[in-house]
């Protein structure tokens, strides 16, 4: 049964960035839009790169190794060359903590 | 009213138009043609992933095979269109069709440079640019077996990259003083050198291949300076040159690539070109240029299809491309040819910098070694056409967005004085 847990406190990610967390098996990325959390599978489904390792502008992220960018609401893809889109996870915030539910 | 557009290279430049003008109406009919017996493909997995085995040819598709019938795409694969009739507005296939079109792209891309020297018929030599020849390569990639790799440009480069990280042994070589000289100059190509050198290549510089050796199949190799190479087998990576053939006597221009003006048109009204073939009107660097990277057959077909459906859409992309080496991963976005002065970010003794092309004081070009996320801000700042600090652009504490937003600030105020 998928189940929140808590991953992150909210100073961990200030507004407008990303963070790589490790929970239920993989890797999974948490971007901060302007105080809404959202939480999606860390590695692009292209190279296999860390988005969290790339540029985050509004809710669109930008996979620095070859540019693919995905919305960070629904995982879906915004530009090539990734054509699948990346698994997203329900967040909410308990009081400081961050869970995402896995 | 519902159009006939006629799409000649079914790459990955063709297949972007073909899919964008679908999308576009459902009335209109569209028609891929391509020489290539596969449907639209990428090449950029063909000098890296594909060649090595480590990713199979389907993820390379552009979509699914069953794609184009299921969006009604005509698609006609292992045609090659031989003329173009702008008058009777029709092209010919080789096999000897007519087909009709109200507009139509030049998709064609290039085609492989040969050498002529004395050998270059044997067996075992080869060159990439299509799956099938990328096929080729992999049947000969033992380890251990010798291969010279006789061109470092990119497709060279990473081919011998990828041949090296295979156990193969490698010898390069190239007539300029390193890699990608012609486009990165000798500081930048230096690094280049190393990271090669690093994973076990051996370079040969400024010399040229004379003549390949061999009984039927290649052996050995003699350069300009009179140096023999022993070699199980070739890979040449000297270039492409752009296919143009089928525009014969069309009336079309054609220089170094068709020429286009910024909204992918040639001079022949309902006639464009997009992609490697396209030697194209950039309105942010007012020049022409023809580029032959991945990023920009796509976004400049998807463009192209826009203005033959009569928007008018300007393709003023800033160019974008990347180069997978080893575990290196080179990006390099703007344009240049020539620079006054190279600023560097970062140290390119430890591989980890951004190079900045720099004329008049302004950023034409960057290059990054492992330092996508700078390349990926410099574009902002290359765009920009402005001149930048140069002392901040070199200093690492200053954040690249704030650059920016400089550049910014320095702009004129918008609203007039009176």
């Amino acid at each position: 049964m998928p189940e929140f847990r808590t991953v992150l406190k909210t100073s961990d990610i200030p507004p407008g960035t990303l963070v790589a967390i490790d929970a239920a098996g993989g890797r999974i990325s948490v971007a901060n839009v302007d105080g809404a959390y959202y939480a999606f599978d860390d590695t692009c489904t292209h190279e296999q790169c860390s988005l969290a390792d790339g540029d985050l502008a509004g809710t669109t992220v930008t996979c620095t190794c070859h540019g693919a960018q995905f919305d960070v609401r629904t995982g879906q893809v915004l530009a090539p060359p990734a054509l699948v889109p990346v698994n997203v996870y329900r967040t909410r915030i308990e009081g400081d903590a961050v869970q995402i539910e896995v | 009213m519902a159009k006939t557009f006629v799409i000649v290279g079914a790459s990955l430049a063709g297949a972007t138009a073909a899919i964008t003008l679908r999308d576009a109406g459902a009335a209109h009919k569209v028609i891929l043609i391509g020489a290539e017996p596969d449907p639209p493909y990428e090449r950029p997995p063909l000098s890296k992933s594909y060649l090595r085995g480590t990713s199979p040819f389907e993820k390379a598709l552009v979509r699914p095979s069953a794609f184009y019938a299921d969006h009604g795409i005509d698609a006609m694969f292992a045609t090659r269109v031989t003329r173009i009739d702008p008058t009777s507005r029709l092209v010919e296939t080789e096999d000897g069709r007519r087909i009709p079109f109200d507009a139509l792209l030049v998709a064609t891309g290039g085609r492989n440079r040969q050498v002529k020297i004395p050998g270059s018929h044997l067996d075992g030599i080869y060159s990439l640019r299509t799956r099938e020849d990328a096929d080729r390569i992999r049947a000969e990639m033992t380890p251990g077996r010798r291969v010279v790799v006789v061109g470092m440009g990119f497709i060279g480069s990473e081919v011998a990259a990828s041949l090296r990280l295979n156990g193969l042994d490698v010898v390069a070589i190239d007539p300029s003083t390193t890699p990608l000289f012609r486009v990165l100059g000798d500081a930048v190509g230096r690094t280049i050198t190393a990271l090669h050198h690093g994973h076990g290549v051996r370079t040969i510089f400024e010399d040229a291949v004379t003549a390949f050796e061999g009984t039927e199949r290649v052996s050995s190799l003699v350069t300009r300076r009179g140096q023999r190479v022993a070699c199980d087998f070739v890979v040449l990576g000297i270039g492409i040159d752009p296919v143009v053939d089928l525009l014969d006597g069309s009336g079309v221009i054609v220089d170094n690539g068709v020429h286009v003006d910024q909204y992918c048109q040639t001079n022949v009204a309902g006639i464009f070109a997009a992609g490697d073939v396209a030697n194209h009107y950039h309105p942010l660097f007012d020049r022409r240029m023809r580029v032959e990277h991945w990023s920009n057959a796509m976004k400049q077909a998807a463009v192209a299809a826009r203005n033959m459906l009569g928007q008018r859409v300007a393709y003023d992309e800033v160019h974008w491309f990347w180069s997978d080496q080893y575990d290196a991963n080179l990006q390099y976005a703007g344009f240049h040819t020539t620079w006054q002065r190279l600023v560097v970010r970062g140290s390119l003794e430890t591989g980890n910098y951004l190079a900045c092309y720099i004329n008049d004081g302004r950023v034409d070009a960057v290059v990054g070694m492992n330092r996508a996320k700078d390349v990926r801000r410099m574009i902002a700042i290359i765009r920009s056409r402005r001149p930048v600090d140069l002392d901040q652009l070199q200093d690492e504490s200053v954040d690249l967005r704030s650059l920016h937003r400089l550049v910014d600030e320095k702009r004129p105020a918008a609203s007039p004085m009176s």
